[in-house]
């Protein structure tokens, strides 16, 4: 038995992931009522373009079976995991955060949720030196804080352990 | 004669000394970030919008304006020195400048590059303050219809100017337009697709969802592949282009100019054909079409006016009929917003100092790039030396800050990473986001026109094409996009966009 192939696996991929939002949005928007033309109601052009999106979706997925196209992208697990891992640290950090289960996380100021971003995200890349790392990551910090807390005054707590603010 | 009053109200405000130092600080800064390998214009003004908050309405929007500049023109850097385009426009830049560069002339490519934009900025300014009037006097004939129809023809442009697959430059502007649906109703006051988390009730901040679609999931991309930065070794070389390199320029500056102004008019993001355009019009009129892509300035002067010119006009879609053409407006929205300016032909009539003097500040920031970048491209050559394992981690703070910064939100923040993730789904997926950010730009004001319309025609869908004016809208909308769809242009259409 010959195995179905696939003309555009890129394409065939990209059409399940509309057909996923589509529906995802259908679904999230099921409680809307629809309204009628005359008095649009809340849910009209959520649902309409929910639909029109996961059609989109199937006509891709279809026309991908066919028609050959690019293959699948390998995706990098490392760069995509640390440079993100780095920006949700510092979203919980910066101001602390109460997680699940009871957990808190301290606030801990940009003097060192800045580095942390730095220090976590170097992780992506495999050609990180950590000396020169450490060393920017601080200079970077302090040159944020110089220009972002003390000549525009903007309200991001620096250290709220060490100096109150 | 209005115009030169106006002009002269405008040049009142701008050349004020605090005006001036916005200005200045804003093109400097803008160059700074956006010589950055792999941050664009959007990243950057997204980055920086912050710093604009404690400072009066006009000179923010001064400030703001600088920074775009300054940011095209880094891009424009970047292109040139190491063969990176920051964006989709100074992608031709690199053709032909950076071989320049690597034959010791990268001097005469910045200058050039910076003389053409000045002198197409400059046109700009004028069309500008030229059109501004009449086309605020027409943003009052229309209804709510008409606009529907504009939004919608902007769009199909959108698609159109897309690269690859149109179904799925389709399909990102239905995402877009889906996404921009998320929050409250303004109409009803119902919570639409929220699923009860709080800091979605006021809607997805776009600032949220262009940094994570254009900063994090770019940094990502770029990590993917090993450093092969090769910043040119050869001399900078003098700066100011000879008299025969003037002459040779000279007319493809002005039909770049020309090309770049119309096209930046067009709602939905005509600027970016601009280069494409004037490259490929350049070669077809040159003598010997075989210098193109071996260092012919004929293919970075004409490319880089039409680029400055129409990055300039696509201001007059969204002053005039308060229509962001594009995600850099669509961000000039947000911080008109802010600051509690809201754009359309009402800023004209009630807050022409605002107005006039961001015209005018325009002429200014061109003038200013030309005299801080010239001596400046040492330092950038030096900031460019900057190994990107180093570079990423800061421009990642950077954009940690800026983003907390706009709301003071640290979840903003961790909604920035979720949308990286989704922007290199995109990538990984084939598809443009540049669409998308346009359909999430127009999304609420489309369904707010079309509900308008429907009340008034009683829910009949007739109204947008039996009003004439709206129906002439639609019937472009649909000529553009039955073109694109054709078999012989869409193969010329993947030509212009693989040159």
């Amino acid at each position: 038995m010959l195995r179905p192939r696939i003309a555009a696996p890129q394409d065939f991929a990209g059409g399940l992931f509309l057909i996923a939002i589509g529906l995802g949005a259908l679904w999230a928007s099921s409680g809307l009522g629809m309204g009628t033309l005359r008095a649009m109601g809340p849910g009209m052009l959520p649902k309409s373009l929910a639909v029109m999106v996961a059609g989109l979706g199937v006509l891709l997925l279809l026309t991908s079976l066919r028609v050959e196209g690019p293959a699948l992208d390998r995706w990098s697990l490392r760069g995509l995991i640390f440079v993100l891992l780095g920006a949700c640290l510092f979203a919980l950090t910066i101001r602390g955060s109460d997680l699940p289960f009871g957990f808190t996380l301290p606030a801990i100021g940009l003097i060192a949720a800045g580095p942390l971003v730095a220090i976590v995200s170097a992780f992506a890349s495999p050609e990180t030196k950590w000396g020169e790392v450490l060393l920017f990551a601080a200079f970077m910090t302090a040159l944020c804080a110089g220009i972002f807390k003390y000549a525009l005054g903007l309200p991001i707590p620096l250290a709220p352990w060490l100096l109150g603010y | 004669m209005d115009l030169f009053s106006n002009l002269a109200l405008g040049f009142g405000v701008a050349l004020s000394l605090k005006n001036l130092a916005l200005c200045f600080t804003g093109c400097f800064i803008g160059t700074l970030i956006g010589v950055l390998p792999g941050v664009g214009p959007i990243a950057t003004i997204a980055m920086l919008l912050p710093i604009t908050f404690g400072i009066d309405p006009v000179g923010a929007l001064i400030m703001l304006a600088g920074i775009y500049y300054g940011a095209q023109y880094g891009g424009s850097t970047t292109a040139i020195l190491v063969n990176i385009p920051g964006e989709a426009t100074s992608v031709v830049t690199t053709l032909d400048g950076h071989q320049m560069a690597k034959q010791g002339r990268a001097g005469v490519a910045l200058g050039i590059s910076a003389i053409g934009s000045f002198i197409a900025g400059s046109v700009a300014t004028v069309l500008i303050a030229a059109l501004g009037a009449p086309l605020t006097r027409m943003a009052l004939l229309f209804g709510p219809a008409e606009y529907f129809s504009l939004m919608v023809m902007g769009l199909c442009f959108a698609v159109v100017l897309a690269r690859g697959s149109i179904l799925k430059a389709i399909a990102m502007i239905l995402l877009g337009l889906l996404f921009s649906t998320i929050g409250t109703d303004l109409e009803t006051g119902q919570e639409r697709m929220t699923f009860g988390f709080a800091p979605l009730s006021d809607g997805l901040d776009f600032a949220v969802l262009a940094m994570g679609i254009f900063g994090f999931a770019e940094v990502i991309k770029n990590l993917e592949n090993p450093e092969t930065r090769d910043v040119v070794r050869q001399k900078v070389g003098r700066l100011l282009p000879n008299l025969a390199e003037m002459k040779q320029s000279a007319m493809p500056i002005v039909r770049g100019t020309f090309l770049g102004s119309a096209l930046g008019i067009l709602p939905g993001n005509g600027a970016v054909l601009g280069p494409f355009a004037s490259y490929t019009l350049e070669k077809k009129l040159a003598k010997d079409s075989s210098r193109f892509g071996r260092g012919a300035i004929e293919g970075v002067a004409g490319p880089e006016s039409a680029n400055n010119a129409g990055a300039q006009t696509s201001f007059i879609p969204l002053l005039t009929l308060g229509i962001p053409p594009n995600a850099v407006m669509a961000l000039m929205v947000g911080a008109m917003t802010i600051h509690g300016v809201i754009p359309g032909p009402q800023v004209m009539t009630k807050n022409p100092q605002l107005f006039w003097g961001m015209i005018a500040s325009m002429w200014i920031g061109n003038l200013m790039l030309l005299i801080i970048n010239l001596p400046l491209i040492g330092l950038w050559v030096k900031l460019l030396k900057v190994p990107y394992r180093l570079m990423f981690p800061a421009i990642l703070l950077f954009c940690c800050i800026g983003i907390y910064s706009i709301n003071n939100s640290p979840v903003d923040v961790a909604m920035t990473a979720f949308f990286g993730l989704f922007g290199y789904a995109l990538i990984k997926f084939g598809f443009e986001p540049a669409p998308l950010l346009l359909g999430y730009v127009l999304g609420r004001l489309l369904e707010e026109k079309m509900r308008q319309a429907l009340i008034i025609s009683r829910g009949s869908f007739m109204t947008f094409v039996e009003r004439p004016i709206s129906a002439g809208l639609l019937v472009v909308a649909v000529i553009v996009l039955v073109v694109a769809l054709l078999p012989s242009i869409q193969k010329k259409r993947d030509v212009v966009f693989t040159e």
